[in-house]
């Protein structure tokens, strides 16, 4: 079965609190020039169906719970995928008042694209990347995490991208 | 002092109001520019809200009492506006036989922005929809207090994606006002260019969206094509794909526009194939019988509720700040506003596809008469202490951001008045009557932010 589904990635977005600029760039990824389908990577509605979470945003208050239940809700093994700045904990909202310290840090996102917002490509290259986080996953016999927190435990801690590179990005989740 | 308010609203157009921590805000527009009336609170901190009679001010009004513990007096929906510690506040319900209750979100099975809405139906009609935001709510206006003004220009171009241009330019215009600069006609033709350019890419986008609520594969592939197309070329204009701080104040960025033929060019290539998409979209006569009637608004509740840009011009109204109150280049180059009365999705795209060819008209002439124009540096501007209130015309209506400045030159307050925050009462009027599975339609007509609605 791993084979079978070795090439196509199930992906699901959840803004938490993002300022809509990373949503119109991974808007880009269903157009005609970039277009993920050709890869076999599809954006789904639902996170039962979803390999990847793709999270932005600081973290609002009012997502905490919601984006937690999200996670919760998706099929192991799965990873999370920060997409900006924002998500890395490095946006302009940070810490304010209402914000917390970045989706994919407090969700335990195995990787994280940066940017303000990230390109296209950029993006490309970390579902790339989480792909390849997601095939040694289910390749290591592990059911993946039940909970965020065995995320971080357990397999990955995050991987802050100044300069996006897919091959150095995969080889050092690898090494995590 | 409400009935001077009540006068004014008459009088003027109403933009919005917010509290701080003495007094309250009104703010509106006449043709000579923007004002605001303000009234001290008092140990009482009590204020008569003006909601009944002018519904605009409903969510202004919630917000004064959810963060400036305003009292407001006879506000007619009193719930708090935004999520209180984490906690949504409980939706309106219609209720009878055989009406039925659902809710959707804050997660979305798309990329979008996190919002709740609870709809009441009886059968497929809707009889009412509750549209609860605020999940995107990161506290911006409070961490911009106490910002020198410079500084906060960057945090405010990233607010929300989709309007940023236009909000940078409404901060840029306060700050100018206030420091009584004169702006060269090189920048004013630049910022002309990157907020056309800002309209260009949402407008073909919304179009796109709407296709795509309607059923039509190849309306939406295309349009997100073009919509592409017209990010790289905001790129190649401004240096960033959505023109992040391609406006700041006192001037544009430094890769602003600095090579003007090869943006010609592109422009040239783009329009010709937004041309071709544009009548392909508007001959297909199942797609656009789609459109037709579904999420009509009339002029009466667009008034109300205090309408702005395409939503309200596709409703009979009149209203576009690039005509209403000419401003930078605008002034040189007059803008043409779209117009239609129908009040439907139709009409609001209708609207905006007109707009589209005016941007393209705009942002030629604009970009011809560079070549020509020494386009200068951004200025260095002193901002001295004081209130001022920018107003432009973002590709979704009226962007307001109202400054308080101190004595040091820092943000003592900042409030952003965005045009989804007008518009979002009323998609959720305009769902009555329509069925559920038409609200995307509905909803991608409008095509509001959510980010710039919660801050």
């Amino acid at each position: 079965m791993a084979s079978f589904f070795r090439k196509s990635l199930g992906i699901r977005h959840l803004s938490c609190g993002s300022c809509n600029g990373c949503e119109h760039e991974m808007s880009a990824l269903n157009n005609a020039y970039y277009d993920i389908t050709r890869d076999g990577w599809d954006i789904v509605a639902s996170p039962r169906h979803a390999d990847v979470i793709t999270v932005t945003g600081p973290m609002t208050e009012t997502m905490r719970n919601a984006s937690r239940d999200t996670i919760e809700a998706t099929s192991r093994p799965c990873v999370v995928l920060g997409i900006g700045d924002c998500a890395a904990g490095k946006g302009p909202w940070a810490g304010a008042s209402s914000a917390g310290g970045g989706a994919a840090i407090e969700l335990f996102g195995g990787i994280v694209v940066r940017g303000c917002p990230p390109t296209p490509e950029d993006i490309r290259a970390g579902l790339k990347a989480a792909a390849s986080l997601l095939s040694r996953r289910k390749d290591s016999g592990a059911a993946g995490p039940r909970h965020p927190v065995e995320i971080q435990d357990e397999h990955s801690t995050a991987i802050l991208w100044e300069e996006p590179s897919p091959d150095g990005a995969s080889d050092e989740a690898s090494s995590s | 002092m409400s009935e001077r308010l009540i006068a004014e609203c008459r009088s003027a157009i109403p933009l919005g109001a917010y509290g701080s921590e003495h007094a309250s805000y009104y703010l509106f527009l006449s043709s000579s520019g923007a004002y605001a009336i303000s009234t001290e609170l008092g140990a009482t901190r009590e204020a008569p809200s003006l909601a009944e009679t002018f519904p605009l001010f409903g969510w202004d009004e919630r917000e004064m009492q959810d963060e400036w513990a305003v009292r407001m007096l006879n506000l007619p929906d009193a719930r708090p506006l935004r999520a209180q510690n984490g906690v949504m506040p409980e939706a309106v319900l219609a209720n009878g036989t055989g009406v039925m209750h659902a809710v959707v979100g804050p997660v979305h099975a798309g990329i979008i922005e996190p919002g709740r809405f609870t709809f009441s139906s009886g059968g497929e009609t809707v009889v009412h929809l509750d549209a609860q935001l605020s999940y995107a709510h990161r506290g911006v206006e409070q961490k911009l207090a106490g910002m020198p003004v410079l500084d906060a220009a960057p945090f405010v171009a990233r607010i929300c994606g989709g309007c940023s241009a236009s909000r940078s330019f409404s901060y840029a215009r306060a700050l100018e006002t206030l420091a009584a600069v004169e702006i060269d006609p090189g920048v004013d033709l630049a910022r002309l260019v990157v907020a056309e350019l800002e309209r260009l890419y949402n407008h073909l986008a919304d179009l796109a969206a709407s296709a795509a609520a309607a059923g039509s594969g190849p309306g939406f592939a295309r349009g997100m094509a073009v919509k592409e197309r017209a990010m790289r070329l905001c790129q190649l204009a401004s240096g960033h794909r959505l023109l992040f701080d391609a406006i700041v104040p006192g001037g544009v960025s430094a890769p602003t526009l600095r090579d003007i033929p090869p943006v010609l060019a592109d422009l040239s290539a783009l329009r010709t194939a937004v041309e071709s998409y544009l009548d392909k979209l508007f001959a297909n006569v199942s797609l656009v019988a789609r459109w037709h009637g579904a999420g009509i608004v009339d002029h009466a509740t667009a008034q109300a509720f205090g309408a702005v840009g395409p939503a309200q011009r596709a409703s009979k109204g009149q209203v576009d700040i690039r005509t209403f109150v000419p401003y930078g280049a605008y002034r040189s180059i007059p803008a043409r506003a779209a117009y239609a009365s129908a009040g439907d999705a139709f009409a609001r795209c209708r609207v905006k596809r007109d707009e589209i060819r005016e941007s393209f008209r705009l942002i030629g002439e604009a970009l011809r008469q560079l070549e020509t124009t020494p386009r200068p540096a951004a200025k260095t501007i002193n901002v001295p202490a004081g209130f001022s209130i920018g107003v432009t015309e973002g590709p979704r209506g009226t962007e307001t951001v109202a400054v308080h400045v101190d004595k040091t030159g820092r943000l003592e307050r900042i409030h952003v008045i965005s045009a989804s925050y007008r518009n979002w009462p009323i998609v959720a009027r305009a769902m009555d009557g329509n069925i559920v599975p038409d609200f995307p339609l509905v909803n991608k007509s409008f095509n509001l932010c959510y980010a710039c609605v919660d801050r």
